[in-house]
């Protein structure tokens, strides 16, 4: 407690930022501390677990450190830690879970576990400070493609998801293959501003009437044959275009089903989260398509899209004002559903 | 002094606590790889049992590796953390080192030279060390001095060394006109995980009699050696700010050692080429 705000610590170590933040009273981001791991493991053209592990103990300490700091308190004002248990790399996991019951325990503070996708959801909390459930969310990510009604704070009906690739792990993809490298989701979305997303005609699959849940495995493989087939005619192949065909490709359909969903639902407001949320294309298309239906769309900053500590402590808040019993005996769940 | 010991480098996680009298109390735990969910209920049991608040700590201290690397890694970050937020200096203690103090008088009673604690790293790989057990002829004072780095072998050459140490001391011995086990006993006293995995080769490459292995009650590691360990070094001001208690993981991550080697996955490394 400092000046009367219930200070919650978040940490988040799932997979490759180190991050810690203080929140006030569940709404209010004190301070946001995010370590990127991005340049390490671009050598290796993507994460990998036991370097990620690695990099997070040797940050976790600084992090929490400045994340108390900058947001001027010290660790005897804070009231509650929320720490990320899954889902993630266990390697990753468990470095915050490790250092968030540590901290716990050496200053008597109540510790809860966040389901890193109630935290992506939570990020909304710190954006819109009236927002309150029920909505409809869309979590989009480098391993998420999911459609969840939020009937309560951190109550999640999955109502569909991706049968194969994510829609940041598509992208990854194609990014990969046309040169652009890791990580792919801001790389496409950059690209794709400069091309023509009707250069080519790729298909989107909307799988059975009502579904839904996504597949973009089958318009990754099109994009490769289409790739190939430009390339063995002699023609050169552009990048932005190829980047914008296949990134309207991707967010038109998940666009529509995100306010099938809202429609089917009742729900008047669709809440975007993760990293792929940030995706620029997907939120004006979002935008135009669920404002022609008179609903509205919530979505964080950039900065509280991507991984961090500040949407975990906002989670760990409702959870535990909601009577989440606090635990020093968190485990790290890696498969953690929601 | 009121020093806290982790450790999690072995299958069995552990914690202990030693005072200022040097009266060591701890727990254990009874599940295989609980780290993590365990922990702070086994430092709090280690605590209570010694009657001492966390606040009364003065270091906090940590078996660093080598061993699983997701072990050495629960315990440290915890160790760091703790030290941070209770604002107490840290102490890095090698798990190996502290395996050998564990047999130490184990080793000295059944008349060995070398203490050797092998952790298990897989295809015939293992973390060791070897130590010298010195001690008076009454036995009343004994120490470990290191005569082999600690490091990854593969167990061939490891015992390849331990063989010639062996005959160079059996040639002592036949000069006194003795048999080694006359004058030493076992020369070599294997302890750690290592013996689980490697016991035939072990057998079959060092001659009968002049090794022997620790009994299962004092093969794996346990915090209560690290605070013995942990003690000295702090009674000599080695000790360590949070930010450099770092795991001693004696190895690269594979990714690390394929970017060092240039045998990264070229479809990794560059753009696919279609």
């Amino acid at each position: 407690m400092k000046d009367g705000r219930f200070l919650t610590l978040g940490i988040e170590t799932s997979c490759d930022e180190t991050a810690a933040s203080v929140v006030a009273d569940g709404r209010f981001v004190m301070s946001n501390v995010i370590s990127s791991q991005i340049d390490i493991h671009t050598a290796y053209g993507g994460v990998v677990p036991e370097i990620a592990s690695r990099k997070h103990l040797e940050r976790i300490n600084d992090v929490i450190g400045k994340a108390l700091s900058d947001a001027d308190v010290t660790a005897k004002d804070i009231d509650l830690i929320g720490v990320t248990y899954g889902p993630g790399l266990v390697g990753a996991l468990l470095i915050g879970v490790a250092a968030a019951k540590a901290m716990a325990y050496a200053c008597d503070i109540p510790l809860v576990g966040v389901n890193h996708m109630h935290g992506h959801i939570a990020a909304n909390y710190l954006e819109h400070h009236d927002l309150e459930p029920p909505f409809m969310a869309l979590i989009v990510s480098g391993g998420h493609t999911e459609i969840v009604n939020v009937p309560a704070y951190n109550k999640c009906e999955k109502l569909g998801g991706t049968r194969d690739d994510a829609a940041g792990e598509a992208f990854d993809k194609i990014a990969r293959v046309i040169g652009l490298g890791y990580p792919g989701g801001p790389k496409i979305d950059k690209a794709a501003k400069e091309g023509d997303p009707e250069s080519a005609a790729f298909k989107r699959v909307y799988l059975e009437p009502g579904s839904l849940d996504f597949s973009f495995s089958g318009l990754k493989t099109q994009a490769l044959n289409y790739l190939n087939q430009e390339r063995m005619a002699g023609r050169e192949i552009n990048v932005n275009d190829v980047a914008a065909s296949f990134q309207e490709a991707v967010v038109e359909v998940i666009a529509d089903k995100a306010v099938m969903a809202a429609e089917k639902y009742g729900q008047k407001r669709i809440v975007m989260a993760g990293g792929v949320a940030s995706n620029t294309r997907l939120r004006a298309l979002i935008a135009e398509k669920a404002g022609a239906k008179g609903i509205d769309v919530l979505k964080p900053s950039p900065i509280l899209c991507t991984d961090n500590g500040a949407m975990i402590a906002s989670a760990a808040y409702y959870a535990y004002k909601n009577g989440e019993e606090p635990t020093l005996e968190l485990d790290a769940v890696p498969g953690l559903e929601f | 002094m009121n020093i806290l010991a982790i450790e999690t480098t072995g299958k069995y996680g552990s914690a202990a606590v030693i005072n200022g009298a040097g009266e060591v109390f701890s727990a254990i735990s009874t599940e295989e790889m609980n780290h993590l969910k365990g922990m702070m209920l086994l430092i709090d049991e280690a605590l209570r049992e010694a009657g001492i608040d966390k606040s009364e700590l003065t270091h906090v201290a940590a078996s660093v590796g080598p061993g699983s690397f997701t072990g050495i890694r629960i315990g440290v970050v915890t160790a760091r953390v703790m030290a941070q937020m209770l604002d107490v200096p840290c102490v890095a203690v090698s798990s190996l080192e502290a395996m050998a103090g564990r047999v130490l008088d184990d080793a000295v009673s059944k008349g060995s030279l070398y203490v050797v604690p092998i952790i298990n790293a897989r295809r015939h790989q293992t973390y060791a060390g070897v130590w010298e057990a010195e001690f008076t002829s009454d036995y009343e004072h004994k120490a470990l001095s290191p005569v082999m780095e600690e490091k990854q072998y593969m167990i061939e050459d490891l015992l390849k060394e331990l063989s010639s140490m062996i005959a160079k001391l059996e040639a002592e011995a036949s000069g006194r006109a003795q048999s080694l086990k006359a004058m030493l006993g076992n020369a070599v006293y294997f302890t750690g995980d290592g013996i689980d995995a490697y016991k035939e080769i072990i057998e079959s490459s060092l001659p009968e009699g002049t090794y022997v292995f620790a009994d299962e009650e004092l093969r794996y590691q346990h915090a209560e050696s690290v605070t013995e360990i942990a003690l000295k070094r702090a009674m000599a001001g080695k000790v360590l700010g949070y930010n450099e208690l770092m795991p001693e993981y004696m190895r690269l991550a594979e990714a690390e050692q394929r970017l060092k080697a240039g045998t990264l996955s070229e479809r990794i490394r560059k753009p696919v080429q279609i």
